[in-house]
């Protein structure tokens, strides 16, 4: 068998469990409202439910579609699948994502890409999954004393900010040229509109990003 | 531990915990069996393997404790294994709490008052469910689609790689750029973490030990170790924030740009 069918035999196995596992995500996911409204038999007034969904889904709906289209080129196919049944993306698949393809130094639309993310997403949700589990199951009183401890309050307060300051740490350094005009838009973005959601700025400053990045290629300023 | 007299933390909910939670880890261990299967096929050394599932792993420990964090913010009105559930598939941070807190709006609650009646927490559950199912549902049916468009832009000629390369490269840095731009001047929906000096110095505190522990490791020749540059960074800057903040008086570290 030649390497590009074999490639394309793996690109095809992937999409297709990909789809059945994401199928059985959804009803696994849908299985615990109906499972909790049979069981009790409680059964929500919908006027209530469609009140509180007619503010959420627009804007989860909208985001969930700027997602799928950044986020899936840049996560591959089985990291895509996984990413989106496991969730946490933004705070974490990705980044995750990136950083092993980083420090493997494979390109992310390459097959090496798309291996070293499926593992790296794969080992992610397994380690967040366990330790989600054992902290529920052990470590919930602690927990909830160092959720109000007033001394431990700056740490959980300021994690994206470390843990973006770790991730864009070796890319700043690597990439500084395209880094700064993005980080420049956000930065204006959030001071016309400062809660502008995380979301809808990951899309503003993508697109700067790689705009910014295509000029500079063109006019020879990076490779 | 878990009280089974309350509707919330029934063995209905327990095993419903049971039954998701071990979808999600069998379906990852599914593709990283597959995924490493394959990379060792194409020539992937079982080092560069190895290291990606103990950095990713690494990587996650932060992260996962925040969310764990989150579950116990929502146990209070939720029950522990509500958000245990919706945070450990397709859930999210943001998303989670905010679904959580405008269905609780709605029933005239908030997030501070327990849920006690069955169908209010039914409720809760369904929009947590609905709201946030779309990005699977979408990824399920134009995943595929997507990919192959990228696949076939980039195998059109060697230009339109290295341009693939340039757009793959500055979409990452795009979005560190957002998180990196939320810490300097952001302002979060709640007021608890506002960007000025302690998003900041977390921030620069991050980057610093970040550069700091790679020149170590390169000047050293210890390169295995670079694997723990990122989590070791994360967790720096975590206990600086803490110790900022018992150092500097209130004044500074209470500073933000939005008062």
């Amino acid at each position: 068998m030649t390497k590009v069918k074999k490639q394309k035999d793996y690109f095809d196995s992937v999409h297709i469990w990909g789809r059945l596992w994401s199928v059985g995500a959804l009803i696994v996911l849908f299985s615990l409202p109906v499972a909790i409204s049979v069981y009790y038999n409680a059964w929500p007034q919908a006027n209530l439910v469609f009140n509180a969904l007619l503010k959420l889904i627009p804007l989860y709906w909208a985001t969930a579609i700027i997602e799928v289209i950044t986020f899936t080129p840049m996560l591959g196919a089985g990291g895509a699948y996984l990413s989106f049944v496991t969730g946490n993306i933004t705070n974490l698949k990705l980044p995750c994502a990136l950083n092993a393809m980083e420090q493997a130094k494979v390109k992310s639309n390459s097959e090496e890409g798309e291996i070293i993310s499926t593992i790296a997403v794969a080992s992610s949700a397994i380690t967040t999954t366990l330790i989600i589990a054992v902290g529920v199951i052990i470590f919930s009183p602690v927990l909830d004393e160092m959720r109000s401890s007033e001394a431990l309050k700056p740490a959980f307060s300021y994690v994206s900010a470390a843990l973006f300051g770790a991730l864009g740490a070796g890319y700043l350094k690597k990439h500084w040229k395209i880094s700064v005009f993005p980080v420049f838009v956000g930065i204006v973005v959030l001071l016309i509109s400062p809660t502008f959601g995380v979301s809808t700025l990951l899309f503003v400053t993508i697109v700067a990003a790689v705009a910014g990045a295509l000029v500079m290629s063109k006019l020879k300023i990076v490779k | 531990m878990f009280d089974f007299a309350d509707f919330k933390e029934s063995p209905l909910m327990l095993g419903m915990a049971a039954l998701i939670i071990g979808f999600v880890v069998v379906e990852s261990l599914f593709f990283m069996i597959k995924a490493w299967r394959r990379g060792k096929e194409i020539g992937i050394s079982t080092e560069t393997l190895k290291n990606t599932v103990v950095s990713s792993a690494l990587f996650s420990v932060a992260p996962a404790i925040s969310i764990l964090a989150t579950v116990v913010v929502l146990a209070s009105a939720l029950g522990i294994v509500l958000p245990w559930i919706r945070l450990s598939v397709v859930g999210n941070l943001l998303y989670e709490t905010t679904a959580a807190e405008t269905m609780l709006d709605v029933l005239g609650s908030n997030i501070n008052t327990e849920v006690t009646n069955e169908a209010d927490f039914a409720a809760i559950a369904w929009v947590m469910t609905v709201g946030i199912c779309f990005g699977l549902v979408l990824v399920t049916i134009i995943g595929r689609f997507i990919i192959n468009k990228i696949s076939k832009a980039t195998a059109k000629s060697e230009k339109s790689s290295n341009i693939a390369d340039v757009i793959s490269a500055s979409a990452f840095i795009g979005i560190i750029s957002a998180f990196v731009a939320q810490a300097i001047n952001g302002k979060s929906s709640d007021g608890s973490s506002d960007a000025g000096f302690m998003s900041i110095m977390t921030l620069v505190s991050a980057i610093v030990i970040f550069l700091i522990f790679e020149t170590l490791c390169q000047k050293l020749k210890l390169k295995k170790l670079e694997i723990f540059a990122t989590p070791l960074s994360i967790f720096g800057a975590m206990a600086m924030a803490v110790l900022l903040n018992m150092w500097l008086p209130e004044t500074v570290t209470s500073f933000t740009w939005w008062g």
